[in-house]
């Protein structure tokens, strides 16, 4: 089928490019939403700003480091209690937002020197804290200030602090991808390299594209334990400054989200010459493949086998009860846009259930290659979906749960439909051999709520 | 051979991620190193791996030899040169979908 | 001893009060029906507040955006707000009201919202014939005040914008303020005992919305463009916020003769007293009986709290200004000890404030007031032992403080999104301050039991 313009598309008919409905015999040769393109204004799409990629998604995870915001005080508060990503460092990326705090003066005189006063104060407030990102946001950006020469004059005057400046202004790119490409190549072009990793172990890897939403770093890193692996920096998830800085010498880059973190393990490739690899880090059989590729890599076959069958042996018959209640589940994912190809086969392999709807917020078109070749024929395949989009393709197939964020969640709840928090999950980890029982279970107890029912009927007539 | 060849596309394009790298020179490597090596695993060889991109395209292909085998019965009933001629078929099928007629506006992008 | 007012004195902020100039605008602006604001900026500028009051209200509100790109940067956005407005237009028949927040990009980029309307009305007279969309202009740059202004002159242009003079409509317009819908509740329940009627600017009782059987339940506001246009007929105006929405009622004054009173932020038993009566003052309604009995419940609730339970615990206050004062003047009431008050922006009026002025005058024990707060002068002070709390109130972004500290926590103010239902209390009138008083209490019966202190006293309370 070519491109769908749907109904509530009809006065903005460029929507057409952005939404596929798969048929069989059909490939992404021949249809391919345009993706990473300009958003139309006024539509009430879904997508954030660059400012988010790069400092919620990626930079404010890290543990040790202030995320030091240029510009008024708002972006600072809205990227502040808006996460779940814990840390072993006692969660002290979760409890502060530091700003520059740029009044109107600022902006007509520049804030170069409310800038340096700020990163002096924020280090002296915190004496145990030696790293620091600075963002540059929409206005800061626009006066011209030079953050790169305030952090350089900032580190000659404190030798024992580091900081790593990140330009990422809202209006950069068309989402919160410019955010994250931003911040990946900063960093090596400018950060890895500068600390030399102690080495531990034979087998040495960095796991990139993960930020222990609700504890998945902490899951797949018990099983790099158990298989004697040194995880030189996960990135970003649970980890610091300094070890990010040390990711040169790592034998092999596994890479899960592949959007936001692909640029730094292709740029390690090209550097360094490591290898990435790709792999799916949620879905049950997913995680026993990328496990066992990551053996084949390093010749500890036995190993990864031993852990596959402990694992097996503890969470499949809990993720088999939950398929046995889901098969035939329909399901829609809007997320913001890896989620999309990692599920759709996953959760049709895993636990029966379909996928006949999907969104995303800011993948390019590379994330839709992989999704429709993974993906059901039938299925919508929406890129920067909108609020009446999604309207229309319930009606049209009708989704026993979505994948969304809380916003979301909450407006189709009005429609009699569950959500699961499919950024920050319900009841994560959602990663590894027990996080898909755990998305499993949210799945389940999310459908079989008795409170849908009681939503449909109406006491005015007789109830049933 | 064509349906074999169709089979084994259709089962890679719904599995694996290696094809979809970021570029078309990286996608043309992996493509290359991985089919290369499953050519070779299907017909009871031993590859010789000396690089790291080496074992890298290894783990990948052992990894997709072994689900193939599992999926498609009738590899086992093939000579070493029909299977060789369906992995060249395979390789030239999959660069089609994923570089020479890709719809992809990034992968003939400079620098990442 | 006694009160002092102080400023922060870093430059930096460390965890802000509040948000920032459009997140105020846009909650005035989802107060009104048929309305969707247009934030005009980049897309997180709506993106971020459509989550901040879906977590405080769990709730989706339809805000759209400008999705300012780079090429703005250097042409300017007035092409991305027209591509906007007509979106909306075009796909939402029945709009008729796009607020168009500005935003700290577009301020300074300097694009000229005035103008665009202008040419933007003359499109919509032509493309869109019979069809009237009220266009507001909302000026609010992020680098200057703050959510508590943006609000503010948010209200004000809605009000400048579409308020239109008429016949006499014998009502009395109600500007709220930063409220919650269990705030509107319980105003609406005293204007209808004492047979007021009422514009209430801005009415968000419906935000408390539904799962209806028809599934056609979705969350918005109710203040029509009838009750805006109206506002410039009614017989007075009030105002229970110094900060949030008093400049509307000031303009209704200056430029319809609507005589505008401004009461103080009606928390606590005294602040609600005070707002009773100047409503029966400007209406000639007579307070009745059974509002005389609720103040009554409210009393009986709270004395049985107040010297056993609450005498000399000091307690620490953030959040919008009104309600970080009424709060305090609240405590002062159940012989809870107001120590610290953290307000967060750097408005000069807070000392010329005469609420702030009285209780300078007459506090006896230490108390401060932060001007230009932020949450870190908070924890300083409780990491540094500078102060020694009881009870932290404020809303659910200092939740680390307390819990830390160990120090309970009642969740007041806006966003409360740690805790279940709390939009849906009152902290105004009786009924508020009878809410407030026992959440306090439970809050403190929960921490002695958690901390097994003395918890064996509410064997038999």
């Amino acid at each position: 089928m070519p491109m769908k313009l749907l109904d509530c598309d009809t006065e903005i008919p460029e929507r057409e490019q952005h939404v596929y409905i798969k048929e069989a015999g059909e490939d992404t040769t021949q249809f391919l939403p345009v993706s990473n393109a300009a958003t139309i204004p006024g539509t009430l799409s879904e997508r954030g700003c660059a400012f988010c990629g790069a400092k919620l998604v990626i930079g404010g995870v890290l543990k040790d480091t202030i995320q030091m915001i240029h510009g008024p005080f708002g972006c600072s508060y809205d990227t502040w209690h808006t996460k779940r990503y814990p840390s072993d460092n006692d969660n002290f990326q979760l409890k502060y937002a530091w700003s520059t705090n740029v009044k109107e003066k600022n902006v007509v005189f520049g804030a170069e020197k409310l800038l340096k006063k700020s990163i002096l104060e924020a280090f002296d407030a915190m004496p145990t804290i030696k790293r620091m990102f600075v963002y540059t946001t929409c206005s800061t950006a626009l006066i011209g200030d030079d953050p790169k020469a305030v952090a350089k004059a900032v580190m000659a005057e404190r030798p024992d602090v580091d900081i790593f400046v990140v330009e990422c202004p809202g209006f950069a790119g068309v989402s919160q991808s410019k955010g994250h490409h931003v911040l990946n190549m900063g960093w090596i072009h400018e950060k890895v390299g500068q600390v030399e990793p102690v080495i531990t172990s034979d087998y040495t890897i960095n796991f990139i594209g993960d930020y222990n939403i609700q504890g998945d770093t902490d899951v797949l890193q018990r099983y790099w334990h158990k298989l004697g692996i040194q995880v030189l920096a996960h990135f970003t998830g649970n980890a610091t400054y300094d070890e990010c800085r040390g990711m040169h010498r790592a034998q092999l880059n596994v890479v899960n989200c592949a959007r936001s973190a692909g640029y730094i393990a292709n740029e390690l490739h090209k550097k360094y010459g490591i290898p990435r690899l790709d792999i799916d880090s949620w879905g049950f059989r997913y995680m026993a493949t990328g496990l066992r590729k990551v053996g084949d890599f390093f010749g500890i076959q036995d190993k990864v086998e031993a852990l596959i069958a402990e694992e097996e042996d503890k969470w499949k018959p809990k993720l088999d009860w939950y398929k046995e209640r889901l098969k035939g589940k329909k399901m829609a994912i809007w997320t913001g846009g890896p989620r999309l190809w990692h599920w759709t086969r996953a959760v049709e392999d895993d636990l029966g259930v379909q996928v006949v709807a999907m969104a995303s917020k800011f993948g390019h078109q590379e994330d839709f290659e992989k999704v429709i070749a993974r993906g059901r024929e039938g299925t919508i395949y929406i890129d920067d979906g909108n609020e009446l989009e999604f309207f229309e393709v319930i009606e049209m197939v009708k989704p026993d749960v979505i994948f969304t964020g809380p916003r979301v969640g909450e407006l189709v709840k009005k429609l009699h439909i569950p959500y699961v928090n499919g950024h920050a999950y319900h009841n994560g980890p959602y990663m590894g051999f027990e996080g898909f029982v755990n998305l499993a279970r949210d799945m389940y107890n999310a459908v079989n709520s008795p409170l849908w029912s009681l939503a449909g009927q109406n006491i005015q007539n007789e109830v049933q | 051979m064509q349906e074999n060849a169709e089979a084994l596309v259709t089962f890679i394009q719904q599995h694996c991620l290696w094809q979809f790298a970021s570029r078309a020179h990286d996608r043309d490597e992996n493509i290359d190193g991985v089919l290369s090596l499953v050519g070779i695993l299907l017909t009871g060889g031993s590859p010789k791996l000396q690089t790291p991109m080496d074992r890298l395209h290894y783990a990948n292909a052992n990894q997709l030899t072994t689900e193939v085998k599992l999926k498609f019965p009738w590899l086992s009933h093939l000579g070493k040169d029909e299977l060789f001629a369906v992995v060249s078929d395979v390789i030239k099928r999959i660069h089609e979908i994923t570089v020479k007629n890709s719809k992809n506006g990034e992968l003939y992008q400079p620098g990442y | 001893m006694g009160c002092s007012v102080t400023q922060k004195d870093r430059s930096g902020i460390i965890n802000p009060i509040f948000n920032c100039q459009p997140a105020g605008a846009q909650y005035a602006g989802i107060g009104v029906k048929d309305c969707i604001p247009l934030v005009h900026g980049g897309q997180g500028c709506s993106m971020f507040v459509r989550l901040l009051f879906a977590q405080h209200f769990k709730e989706n509100f339809d805000i759209a955006s400008s999705s300012l790109h780079e090429e703005a940067a250097v042409f300017g956005g007035i092409k991305r707000l027209e591509a906007g407005v007509d979106s909306l237009i075009k796909r939402y028949p029945d709009l008729r009201v796009i607020p168009i927040i500005t935003t700290c990009s577009t301020e300074t980029i300097g694009d000229d919202i005035e103008g665009a309307i202008r040419k933007l009305q003359r499109m919509i007279a032509k493309d869109y014939p019979g069809r009237v969309v009220h266009l507001v202009p909302v000026h609010t740059p992020s680098y200057t005040g703050s959510a508590v202004s943006g609000y503010n002159v948010a209200v004000q242009s809605l009000i400048t914008t579409i308020a239109k003079k008429g016949e006499p409509n014998g009502k009395l317009n109600v500007f709220t303020g930063w409220v919650n819908p269990g705030d509107v509740t319980e105003l609406k329940h005293y204007l209808s005992e004492m047979g007021v009627d009422a514009t209430i600017l801005l009415d968000i009782e419906s935000f408390d919305s539904p799962m209806m059987p028809s599934k056609d339940s979705f969350t918005h506001g109710s203040t029509t463009v009838e009750d805006i246009e109206g506002s410039a007929n009614a017989t007075a105006s009030i105002a229970l916020s110094r900060y949030e929405g008093y400049s509307a009622a000031q303009y209704l004054e200056k430029t319809f003769k609507i005589p505008a009173t401004i009461t103080p932020t009606p928390i606590g038993i005294r602040n609600t007293d005070i707002m009773l009566q100047q409503i029966q003052k400007i209406t000639g309604k007579p307070i009745p009986e059974s509002l005389v009995r609720e103040r009554g419940v409210a009393l009986d609730a709270l004395a049985d709290l107040a010297h056993m339970f609450f005498a000399d615990k000091k307690v620490a206050i953030y959040g919008n200004p009104d309600l970080v004062i009424a709060l305090a003047e609240f405590c002062r009431e159940v012989e809870l000890k107001p120590v610290l008050l953290l307000l967060g922006d750097e408005n000069g009026a807070y000392a010329r404030d005469p609420r702030i002025l009285n209780l300078q005058k007459t506090v006896d024990h230490e108390m401060e007031i932060v001007c230009n707060a932020d949450l870190w002068e908070l924890e300083k002070r409780i990491k540094n032992k500078e102060i020694e709390l009881d009870l932290i109130m404020g809303h659910s972004k200092g939740r680390y403080v307390a819990i830390d500290a160990g120090i309970p926590m009642v969740r007041v103010g806006f966003p409360t999104f740690d805790r279940a239902g709390i939009y849906r209390n009152p902290v105004i009138g009786y009924k508020g301050a009878m809410w407030l008083g026992e959440t306090i209490a439970n809050t403190f019966f929960a921490h002695m039991e958690f901390k097994k202190d003395r918890e064996w006293l509410l064997n038999t309370w």
